[in-house]
């Protein structure tokens, strides 16, 4: 397993056990959009970028926490990539 | 985890205590009873640095950490009895300073941070909308992009400064449909077409903190004043509550323990039935749980600033201090009305203003509820 793909497959597994439980994890893609559908509201946005912050001991800055970064698991782990 | 205060913060703390125990309680109870802003209270208070504790050097601030920003504002707030004034200076550092400061271009901070950290610019927030509080981002005002403006329409209300600010970020959406997506933040000064001030609201606490409601009818923005990118708004003002919720409260302590000082004080002068009320277990239990509340509150408020300096992120710690602060402030001033008795009840002996004061703290920067709703979340639930 790649160092990308078993971060990527330890964000699917939270987001899917906290913003879509029972949901079929395969429609979660690397690219399936979190923030512009609501799955990641802003109390989940929180969640999330503790989650990150504790899970990959980085710090998400203010601005980062935002569409840009954190619409799909794809670009969520570019963030990660970027700061490890 | 360190919280032991450096010679040069501890004579800092101390030289803030001084100064506002000083110059700034002066005809407190004239403006309170009023509703006064004291502007000079509020420039001394600029010329002192306290403005700019947290914002750095270069654009004008103190460049103070953000364990000694909330050490020098729990020693103003203890100092300070007009807590209006003190939160009138918070709404304008948190809701305002800091999220132009994380978010603001490198003009932005430019044109506005020196004269926020000086004083000769008031500012705060306008997010809160008549049909919108706890629910912040289901907001009705709308921004419209034309050529190099937007303009902005509806109304804002309970805003902190509103009165007399010159730069109000003004939350709006770009775009209804896509809900919490589309807002944005804006740089409003006061002086722009389409901005009006509306009627000065009347509170039952922190009198001294002017509040309006503020009407933006085809308000002109010009489109270098937009705050972040377009629909980054929700980040912007998470942020902003974020820093809100951890510092806010920070001179309640320092009110709380002079509220706990001067109770002391009294239970030990005031005879009853032949000795000091402070004698009697039901009064100094009182007295114990007031300790008990202020030590809380100071870890909850230090444990949070200090994570934060270490670049944490404090969802859940700024959600908590917020909470504790504020719900134990109310019952601090509860406790200082009781044991003074009917003393206590009048407006001369100045604790029912405390009161009355806190009360607030429940319900700004989101409700106890809110609170809740988020640490509950936060923790999983
Ligand atoms: C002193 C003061 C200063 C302020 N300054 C500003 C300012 O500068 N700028 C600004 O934009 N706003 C400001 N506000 C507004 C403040 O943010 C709102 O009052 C607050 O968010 C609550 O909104 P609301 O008053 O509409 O109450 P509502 O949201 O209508 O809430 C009413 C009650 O319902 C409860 N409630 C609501 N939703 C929930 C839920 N999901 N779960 C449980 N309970 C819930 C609340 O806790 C509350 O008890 C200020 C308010 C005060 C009192």
């Amino acid at each position: 397993m790649t160092h990308e793909s078993s971060a990527m497959s330890i964000v699917k597994e939270f987001i899917l056990d906290e913003f879509l439980p029972g949901e079929e994890p395969s429609r979660l893609t690397p690219t399936t959009a979190l923030v512009s559908t609501g799955i990641l509201d802003s109390l989940a946005t929180l969640k999330l970028v503790t989650f990150l912050e504790q899970t990959f001991d980085i710090q998400v800055k203010a601005h980062e926490a935002d569409e840009e970064h954190l619409n799909t698991l794809h670009t969520i782990c570019e963030l990660v990539d970027s700061k490890r | 985890m360190d919280f032991a205060w450096s010679e040069e913060q501890t004579q800092f703390r101390e030289s803030v205590k001084k100064f506002a125990l000083e110059e700034l309680n002066d005809g407190l109870r004239e403006r309170d009873k009023r509703s006064e802003f004291n502007l000079e209270g509020w420039r001394k208070c600029a010329d002192f640095g306290i403005h700019g504790l947290p914002i750095p050097i270069e654009h004008g601030g103190l460049g103070a950490d953000p364990l000694t920003t909330v050490g020098v504002l729990e020693s103003l707030g203890y100092g300070c009895k007009d807590n209006g004034l003190v939160f009138s200076i918070n709404a304008h550092m948190w809701t305002l300073e800091v999220p132009l400061l994380d978010f603001g271009s490198k003009e932005q901070k430019q044109r506005y941070l020196p004269r926020l950290c000086n004083g000769s610019l008031v500012g705060g927030n306008a997010m809160t909308e008549p049909g919108s509080g706890s629910d912040a981002y289901s907001l009705q005002t709308t921004a419209e992009r034309r050529g190099d403006r937007y303009v902005l329409n509806g109304s804002k209300t309970f805003v902190s400064n509103g009165g007399v600010g010159d730069l109000i970020i003004v939350y709006a959406t770009l775009d209804r449909s896509i809900g919490p997506n589309g807002i944005c933040g804006f740089l409003v000064e006061r002086d722009y077409p389409g901005l009006q001030v509306g009627r000065a609201l009347e509170k039952m606490g922190l009198r001294t903190s002017p509040m309006a409601e503020v009407f933006l009818e085809n308000c002109e923005v010009p489109v270098e004043n937009r705050l972040g990118r377009e629909g980054n708004g929700k980040n912007l003002f998470t942020h902003s509550m974020n820093w809100e919720r951890a510092c806010i409260l920070a001179s309640a302590v320092g009110a709380m323990q002079r509220l706990l000082e001067t109770s002391i004080r009294y239970a030990k002068d005031r005879k009853q039935f032949g000795q000091s009320i402070g004698k009697f277990q039901l009064v100094a239990t009182k007295l114990v749980d007031m300790k008990m509340r202020v030590d809380q509150a100071r870890a909850a408020l230090y444990q949070t600033a200090w994570l934060q300096g270490k670049g944490k992120s404090i969802f859940l710690e700024a959600a908590l201090a917020k909470l504790t602060i504020s719900e134990n402030w109310v019952r601090c001033a509860e406790d200082a009305i009781q044991i003074r008795g009917g003393y206590g009840y009048m407006v001369e002996s100045e604790v029912e203003r405390e009161l009355r004061d806190a009360l607030g703290s429940r319900l700004y920067s989101g409700t106890s509820e809110i609170q809740r709703v988020l640490i509950a979340s936060l923790l999983g639930l």
